[in-house]
């Protein structure tokens, strides 16, 4: 009985880390985007060795077990679709920083920016920057595969994982590295399914010295994802490239007052670095023309400070929007960069007939789109809703775009898998969820195609970047 | 309500900013997680004792107001929920005759007085005091300063520029006297005539938040009438508390007939740094003396100045202005120091763990002086700095002012 083997976790670890109580559960049944449904039980674990023992309990008593850090994730990871056990690592804070090989071992309810600012008193960083870095856990960031901003130049959360400390379906521990077969990159966005990731060891890297960063606004968007083309066809690799058009704008500009330009169609965020202040000035004078050939209206920030307010806009534009309409479907595709003024039009005109406000943002240099269908679910049709998104991933996948550029796919997208991944491919993800959790009680119905719902969707068409 | 809870959208964004969050890590004690259990309460799916416990520890600093992109009310969302709850609400008989007490004394600068020296002398005694009055004890100072009633009018020195009206406040009349002093002498110093009402009581903020709305409602018009019927240049507070709750009595009184009269009241208020830096903006605040010698001042956002009002930029301008004072920032200074009305007394486990970690982060820039503008913070930073061995004075920004204008700083 699921009660019983609780109460005696309970009792094993402290009345602290154990929560029972129905108040205290529901805290634990959402994320960002979505409501699951409520947990049996919530331990919050201090050390591996609890997590080691909630498993099991869980184990014990045959229900599923959801990983979860602070619970900002976009697609639903954190969710509990079935009722179970929730592990939420906020607890699990500790964190050394190893200047010598310069890497930062954290645990996996340390907050993201933690590790930056801890690094940063050695001259390192940690350059993954997920909108939303001061809450978010590494935990959640490697369930997810976050990105960020800096991701187009310097890579995504994944990229800067050395080892993992996982504990398995059956509660054993294990460290995992990317030698021979690369299991922790296996690990890395499999969202809690395959593992509890516990501890990471994560590379960090000197931060470039100088950094500048310009806005640009546009009358259109087709002229906005043309200017980008342009900018990175030239050779250019900003730090950052972010892109948001009218609605974001104006959602931000409600909540942070920095006088963004609200009339215009598109803006573009662009930071330039490194360590050659003659060089980041080249190259952002590169960036400036190309804007300025499409039509842009180009402004520097004038210094620091500024950078980072606009920086703060950016990184608000996906909270904002609740100012709009209560509730989001919101998507994460990527597309190949030569295809984003095309898919750009695309989405908009597929929209227009449906009414419902939709809004775009993302991290445009990598072709990383946010197209994100507002509605209030009082009044609209969920129906409506959910068709409207099916139809964008499509276009992704027409486009050669791939379903989630960094948010992973949780239970919001993954209705769309079966289209989106061969019927092989599809096969062999299963093979690897059946092997590592026999009894799938690992985050059940997330990120994985349903079993013999594979490939009925449309052809899809591989287009080169 | 319901506008206000379904205005979350649940991203997140405000549990760093949350002090309960940052002591506990637990979801339920998350501005977020009290949005949900308000939610499922008001929806009938919880009942009300299980999520109280969680709804109880927040302290309404409102630190999540500033970090919601979505503009969540959450002040207003978690004071109407506690004005719905209050009253079926079962509290056990004792820490009901202390809330009946506390928020009968603290209004009443007579009573608080009487209460204060009498605690006083009770303080050596603390440690054998029962739980229920220890907290109250540890924050008193050791000395209560002598009482003094404050004169109904004082004249402008110089041509007269215009006349305000001051709330003296309750609490802060008792333990530091010289903030209306010193905001007086400011405000005469500057050509204003400073007008004390008579009739004017509490604020109703503490009553307001703790859920006591009858009571809230009687100090609200008590206010109404007593700064009503003439138009002031501004309404001064000088205790962020009792500023931002006089900014919120159209929300108290919507939809009564009062509200044309609380708006009216309401777009005069303005807290002391905001009247004295509106007048330094238009560069009309008489000059200082400098600073005698070169000093370090850690400035302490109070939340009801920088969350609740968004006032954050006059303080230190004012401070800087003064010429050699040079404003320190506290690291997690968007933190709340705990005290929160009457928090430190219904709380106390939770305040006093909030106040050694602000302690540690203002003497973490080694200042030579701290700034508040707030007699809670006053109150709470003082005493946990002194339990730190410090011995660096805590001061209202204007009696720093004050001491500059008179070139005793």
């Amino acid at each position: 009985m699921p009660a019983s083997e609780f109460g005696q976790l309970q009792r094993r670890l402290g009345a602290g880390k154990v929560l029972l109580r129905p108040s205290e559960c529901s805290s634990y049944r959402y994320d960002a985007i979505q409501f699951g449904v409520r947990p049996l039980a919530v331990v919050l674990p201090e050390t591996v060795e609890d997590v080691v023992q909630a498993v099991r309990a869980a184990q014990a008593a045959g229900v599923p077990v959801v990983g979860r850090g602070a619970a900002s994730g976009l697609s639903g990871g954190a969710a509990p679709a079935q009722p179970g056990l929730v592990v939420s690592f906020t607890r699990m804070t500790a964190l050394r920083i190893l200047p010598q090989q310069r890497e930062a071992v954290a645990q996996a309810g340390v907050v993201t920016l933690a590790v930056s600012e801890a690094a940063r008193l050695h001259g390192l960083t940690y350059p993954p920057d997920p909108a939303s870095l001061r809450t978010s856990t590494i935990g959640g960031n490697l369930g997810e595969n976050a990105g960020g901003p800096l991701c187009f130049k310097y890579g995504v959360t994944g990229d800067y994982v050395r080892a993992l400390q996982v504990v398995d379906a059956d509660g054993e521990i294990h460290h995992l590295t990317r030698d021979a077969y690369d299991l922790a990159g296996l690990m890395i966005g499999s969202e809690g399914t395959l593992g509890l990731i516990t501890e990471a060891t994560l590379r960090l890297v000197p931060p470039a010295r100088h950094t500048l960063t310009l806005q640009a606004s546009f009358g259109s968007l087709e002229a906005c994802a043309a200017a980008v083309s342009t900018a990175i066809s030239a050779g250019t690799v900003p730090a950052k490239l972010e892109f948001m058009d009218a609605a974001c704008i104006g959602a931000v500009e409600d909540y942070l007052h920095l006088g963004l330009p609200r009339h215009a169609a598109a803006l573009l965020l662009v930071d330039s670095d490194g360590d050659d202040p003659a060089q980041v000035e080249a190259e952002l004078k590169v960036v400036e023309e190309a804007f300025r050939a499409a039509g842009g209206e180009v402004r520097r920030a004038r210094d620091a400070q500024e950078a980072a307010a606009l920086w703060q806009a950016r990184r608000s534009v996906s909270p904002a929007l609740g100012r709009i309409r209560p509730a989001r479907m919101n998507e994460d595709i990527a597309v190949p960069r030569s295809r984003l003024p095309q898919v750009v039009a695309e989405i908009q005109a597929l929209a227009e007939p449906y009414g419902f406000p939709l809004v775009q943002f993302g991290h445009i240099g990598d072709g990383n789109l946010h197209p994100n269908i507002l509605f209030d679910p009082r009044r609209d049709d969920p129906e409506q809703v959910h068709e409207l998104a099916h139809r964008i991933a499509q276009v992704a996948l027409r486009h050669g775009g791939v379903l989630s550029g960094e948010h992973g796919i949780g239970s919001m997208k993954r209705a769309f898998m079966a289209e989106a991944v061969d019927t092989q491919t599809a096969a062999a993800y299963w093979a690897i969820k059946d092997t590592l959790d026999p009894a799938g009680r690992l985050n059940p119905e997330k990120l994985l195609p349903p079993r013999g719902a594979l490939a009925t969707g449309p052809e899809v068409a591989h287009a080169g970047a | 309500m319901a506008h206000a809870i379904d205005a979350c959208v649940h991203c997140g964004f405000c549990l760093p900013a949350c002090p309960t969050y940052a002591l506990l890590g637990d979801e339920m004690d998350s501005p977020r997680g009290r949005i949900v259990l308000m939610k499922e309460v008001l929806e009938g799916e919880l009942a009300l004792e299980d999520a109280v416990p969680h709804l109880d520890r927040c302290l309404g600093c409102q630190g999540c107001v500033t970090a919601c992109p979505s503009g969540v009310p959450y002040g207003e969302l978690i004071t109407g929920f506690r004005g719905w709850s209050e009253p079926q609400r079962q509290r056990p008989l004792l820490q009901k005759a202390r809330r009946t007490a506390l928020l009968r004394v603290l209004p009443s600068p007579q009573l608080f007085y009487a209460a204060a020296t009498l605690g006083q002398h009770a303080k050596p005694l603390s440690p054998l005091m029962p739980a229920l009055l220890k907290p109250a004890l540890d924050l008193l100072p050791r000395r209560v300063p002598r009482r003094n009633r404050l004169q109904p009018f004082f004249p402008a020195e110089g041509p007269i520029r215009g006349r305000v009206a001051l709330l003296a406040g309750c609490a802060q009349q008792t333990l530091a006297p010289n903030f209306n002093e010193a905001t007086i002498r400011v405000l005469t110093r500057n050509g204003f005539e400073v007008v004390v009402p008579a009739g004017q009581g509490c604020c109703g903020a503490a009553a307001l938040h703790t859920g006591e709305r009858d009571l809230a409602l009687r100090q609200v018009k008590q206010n109404l009438q007593a700064f009503g019927g003439e138009n002031y240049t501004a309404i001064i507070s000088n205790a962020a508390g009792c500023g931002a709750g006089l900014k919120e009595y159209p929300v108290v009184v919507r939809g009564q007939p009062e509200e044309a009269q609380a708006q009216a009241l309401a777009a005069q208020v303005q807290d002391i740094s905001e009247f004295l830096g509106g007048l330094l903006d238009r560069g009309e605040l008489r000059p200082t003396l400098p600073a005698s010698q070169p000093l370090r001042v850690a400035y302490h956002d109070a939340c009801h100045l920088a969350h609740a009002q968004g006032i954050r930029r006059e303080p230190r301008e004012l401070l800087r202005w003064i010429g050699g004072i040079e404003v320190l920032e506290v690291p997690r200074g968007d933190l709340c120091c705990g005290s929160a009305g009457t928090y430190n007394i219904e709380q106390p486990e939770l305040a006093a763990q909030l106040g050694q970690l602000k302690a540690a982060h203002i003497l973490s820039v080694q200042p030579d002086l701290i700034a508040s503008g707030n007699i809670g913070c006053h109150t709470q930073i003082a005493s946990h700095t002194r339990e730190r061995g410090s011995a660096v004075r805590v001061m209202h920004t204007v009696e720093i002012l004050d001491l500059a204008y008179r070139g005793e700083l």
